[in-house]
Parts: structure tokens; sequence; C-alpha cells
């Protein structure tokens, strides 16, 4: 069957649509339905996530009732709130899986056919944060005043200063030589 | 130094290339589209100056650039040659990458998650390359701590990497399966398997040049021996079928089948206006007979760099002043007559 829009690819897209009652079939072609609006179901269309997005289309059941429906869980790490993230079927931070769980562990194994990890786990653990909020607090404490681990810090303060030099901002480069020695007498 | 796609692997020829893909995310900050640009350019920072000494890994030689330091046209290029995907090549916020001599092993930084390791290579090599992603993955780790989790494994910016955050894929070349009435059929099985064919440069009787990607659906509960096991199944399933069709038409039409392949081989000599559909189609014939000794040169000929090389944007590189349509065209015919290897 070729697509009734164009009329000139296959179609391969069979849309059905159920306003107030009242069904209609339409079948399309991927290249037209790519152009057409398909509200949340669009980005189906869109090569790079066929997957990604299809979770909104799989949450965001009914648009008009969403905002009463949906619950209000905002990721305390992030900020990112249930409804974002069913809109964008995009998490903000790692924390979120944890505080979305209860409402997303269904819907992943929908999506994935399973919601457990089976394979690899990271070979090298690090003792950093335990907690998500003691998370958020040393990262918020490392964007503003540097890292946490002085080692670090001095390396990344080493990195910064030859990155000045290699710019030949002398002033900058001089500014990191002297925190530099500042953490490294600290240290001593 | 050749890149990875001048390679030509002539044991199994309708398996053109592999990758394996695999992303990961540091515990420490959100993922990238929660980053303001000044956390986002911290966050490179420390994952670049981390992995300074990554060569001595993989005696590979990187080298860092700051995709927002890059000229559309370049970021247009390596899209073109596979080194990263459209989302990332138009990302506008600080995105870096790490990208060996050979073009064969990337590391994104804060593209859609924070860490994107890629490995490419020439033919049917995905085992080796998810060996050396593996490598790759225990080297980032013992320096960052990754988001993962015992639930949900890896986690990732999309629930649809999350898990293994693995995406194991290879280029097949199925010239004379996907003409088959059965193609469409045989495509949607695969999907049962758990496996998506997808045809790279479009859909169906669009997607000139006939090559076709199967990659895993799904990354989340299958362990990643699971998700090779799977990907290479597909894709020798449909490598022996279309190898079978060939020696089909090969026996039954060998003089067709060897008459288009010397005509494309002809027109791409002698052309002087290619567009990119034409200029595919006839490399896709080019491909086809040396894949099944049609036609012979004196060394291997890497059709799919010339299939990559003619893109517009690599084109576009090779001249000095911005191109037209028609100029394009005129320079994609050049740049094949100048490539193309003598047929003994």
């Amino acid at each position: 069957m070729l697509c009734e829009r164009c009329k000139i690819r296959e179609a391969n897209i069979q849309y059905t649509e159920v306003i107030n009652g009242v069904k209609k079939e339409h079948n399309f072609c991927s290249q037209c339905a790519k152009e057409l609006d398909f509200g949340p179901y669009s980005a189906i269309f869109d090569s790079d996530f066929p997957l990604g997005k299809l979770l909104s289309g799989l949450l965001g059941i009914d648009e008009n009732h969403e905002e009463e429906r949906a619950p209000q869980v905002v990721c305390p790490t992030c900020g990112t709130s249930y409804e974002e993230f069913v809109r964008n079927s995009r998490f903000g931070c790692p924390d979120c899986y944890g505080v979305f769980d209860l409402l997303i562990s269904d819907k992943i194994k929908q999506l994935q056919g399973s919601n457990t990890h089976k394979g690899k786990k990271p070979r090298y653990h690090h003792h950093a944060s335990e907690t998500g909020a003691l998370a958020e607090e040393e990262r918020k404490e490392t964007m503003e005043e540097g890292f946490g681990d002085v080692g670090e810090q001095i390396r990344i303060l080493d990195a910064r200063l030859h990155e000045a030099l290699e710019r030949e901002e002398y002033e900058a480069a001089a500014q990191y030589r002297d925190q530099i020695k500042a953490l490294k007498e600290g240290t001593c | 130094m050749l890149k990875w796609f001048e390679q030509v692997d002539t044991k199994r020829p309708v398996i053109v290339s592999s990758r394996v893909r695999l992303v990961r995310n540091w515990d420490q900050y959100a993922f990238p589209a929660r980053l303001s640009p000044k956390e986002s350019t911290e966050m490179i920072h420390r994952l670049e100056y981390g992995l300074r000494d990554l060569g001595t890994l993989d005696r590979k030689h990187y080298e860092f650039a700051k995709l927002e330091e890059l000229s559309e046209l370049e970021r247009k290029a390596l899209w073109e040659r596979r080194v990263f995907n459209s989302t990332i090549a138009s990302k506008k916020m600080p995105t870096g990458i790490l990208l060996s001599d050979e073009e064969d092993t990337g590391i994104v930084l804060n593209g859609t998650d924070h860490i994107r390791i890629q490995l490419l290579a020439s033919g049917f090599h995905i085992a080796e390359l998810w060996k050396q992603a593996d490598q790759l993955d225990d080297y980032i780790s013992e320096r960052f701590s990754y988001a993962f989790d015992e639930k949900y494994g890896y986690l990732t910016s999309f629930p649809t990497n999350v898990g293994t955050g693995l995406r194991a894929s290879m280029i097949l070349h199925l010239p004379l399966l996907s003409l088959g009435k059965k193609f469409g059929g045989l495509v949607a099985e695969m999907g049962r398997f758990g496996a998506t064919v997808k045809g790279v440069y479009g859909e169906g009787s669009e997607n000139y040049g006939a090559l076709y990607e199967v990659s895993n659906q799904k990354t989340l509960g299958l362990t990643e021996k699971e998700i090779l096991e799977l990907v290479t199944k597909v894709a020798l399933q449909l490598s022996a079928q279309e190898t079978q069709v060939r020696q089909l038409s090969i026996e039954k039409h060998g003089l067709e089948a060897a008459d288009e392949v010397y005509k494309s081989y002809g027109v791409m000599k002698y052309a002087r206006r290619l567009s990119e559909k034409d200029a595919m189609i006839f490399l896709s014939h080019l491909m086809r007979g040396f894949a099944d000794g049609l036609v012979k040169t004196a060394e291997p000929c890497p059709v799919y760099r010339l299939m990559l090389g003619m893109r517009p944007a690599n084109l576009q590189k090779l001249s000095d002043r911005p191109l037209g349509k028609e100029e394009l065209d005129m320079a994609r015919a050049a740049y094949l007559r100048a490539e193309l290897p003598e047929l003994l």
C-alpha cells in the first residue's frame, strides 16, 4: 500500500486515531510520519531514539488528566519531577532511578523486557559518598571550592596551570601556582 | 596511519563493519541535560585529566577535542565517519571527545551521557571489540566511580540504555536479500529475537546501497555475552542467507551479475557528476562484485571507505571553498575517479 500523504513511498506505519469514539485508520510512510504531528508519539520517528520517547507514549496515556493523575514526585538531588521524566523519557541524574523506582519499575520492564540487571558490575569500587543528600552537598562544595580530595584538587589545579600557560595567561597561572603551593603546604 | 574503515576484511565480506558502544555515568554529577555549562566544562576537564594516559592501556594515540570548538563542517564529517551520532553532532553544550588516530576508538565526554565508549572495526570483529571496550571500561572505572545500581545496573540518561549500557551492532551489505519479498518478514522475525535491523541510509527501497545495521534492542536483563551472541547470531544468519542468494544469482544469471558490476565501475570511472544516491548504488554493486569475485583488483579495495568518503561533509573538507550542490556532485565524481583502483 502506498502512503496516503505522499502517494510515492510504501506505507509502513499504520496510525489509528480514535476521536470521540470515531475510529479512523491512516497509512503513512515513515518519512511523512516524521513530518506529521503525532503528539507524544512523534519522537518514535526520530531515528535516534526509536524507543527512547516511546516510553512517554506508554506512560502519558491521557494528556488532559495527566497533571492530576501523575504523582508529584521530585528527585531531591537534581529537581527532576516524575512528570518531566515522563515527558522527556529522560532521567535527570543517577538518583532519579532510586526516587522513581516504584513508579518506573513496571514501565522499564515493559520497555526492556526486564527490570533487573544481569550483566557486568563495575570492577572497581570507590568509597565516595554514601547517600544522595551527601553526594549533592559534596558536589556543590567541589563545584565552588575545588575538590574533596586534596591530591585530586592539586592535580586539577596543575592541569589548569598548564592550560593557562599554554594560553599565555600568566596572571591566572600564577594564581593556580600559589593555590597548589598552599595546598601542598597544608598537607605537609 | 590507516583509519579503521580503510582496512578490508575479505573473510566474510557481507559483514561490512562491527561496532560496540558502552555508556557510563559518573556518580558525582547529574546527567548532561541537567548540568550547567560551567558544571559540564568542569566535569569534562576532570574526566579528560583522569584519562590523559589512556594510550598506555591500548598503545593508541588519542587526541582530545572540544566539540563546541570544532566547525560545523568538521562535526558533520566526523558524524558521517560514524565517530558519534547526530544527537551529539548537533549538541550545543560543552562536549569533549577523545579519539584515537585510527578513529576506531572514541570516548565522548558529556554527550547524552557522561562517558560514551565506542569501538569500530571493519568486518566481523564484534568479540574483539567487546574485549577492548571491557578493558577500557575497567580502566575508567578504576579512576571514576560509576553510577551503578544493583537492580538497574549502569544508570543512564535514557531508560533505553540502562543496565549494561551496551549496544552491539554490525553493518551488513544485503543487496540481494533485501530485494526479496520476504525480507520485511525476515526483519520482523529478527525483532522477535530481540535484534533491530534497519536501513543505514533510509527505509525500504530508499536505503540506497543496501547497508543494514543489526543491533540489540534491549540493554537490560541480558548479560553482555548474551547481547553479543544475539547480535552475532542474527548477523551471521542474514549474512548466510545473503551469500546463498548471491550464489544462486551467479549460477543462474552470472553474466547479468558481472555486467551490472562492470557497468557500475565504468560509470564511476568516467562520470563527471554523481549524486550521493547514484554513487551509493554503484558502490554497492562494486562492493558485491569484489565480495563475489566478479571483478578483481591487485590490492583489496575498501569500498566502504569510498561510501563514507563521498558523503557531503567529507567531500567538502577536501575542497578549500564552499561547494554548491552541483559542484558537490562534480567533486564526488572526481573523488571516485581518483580513488577507484584499476581492475585486473
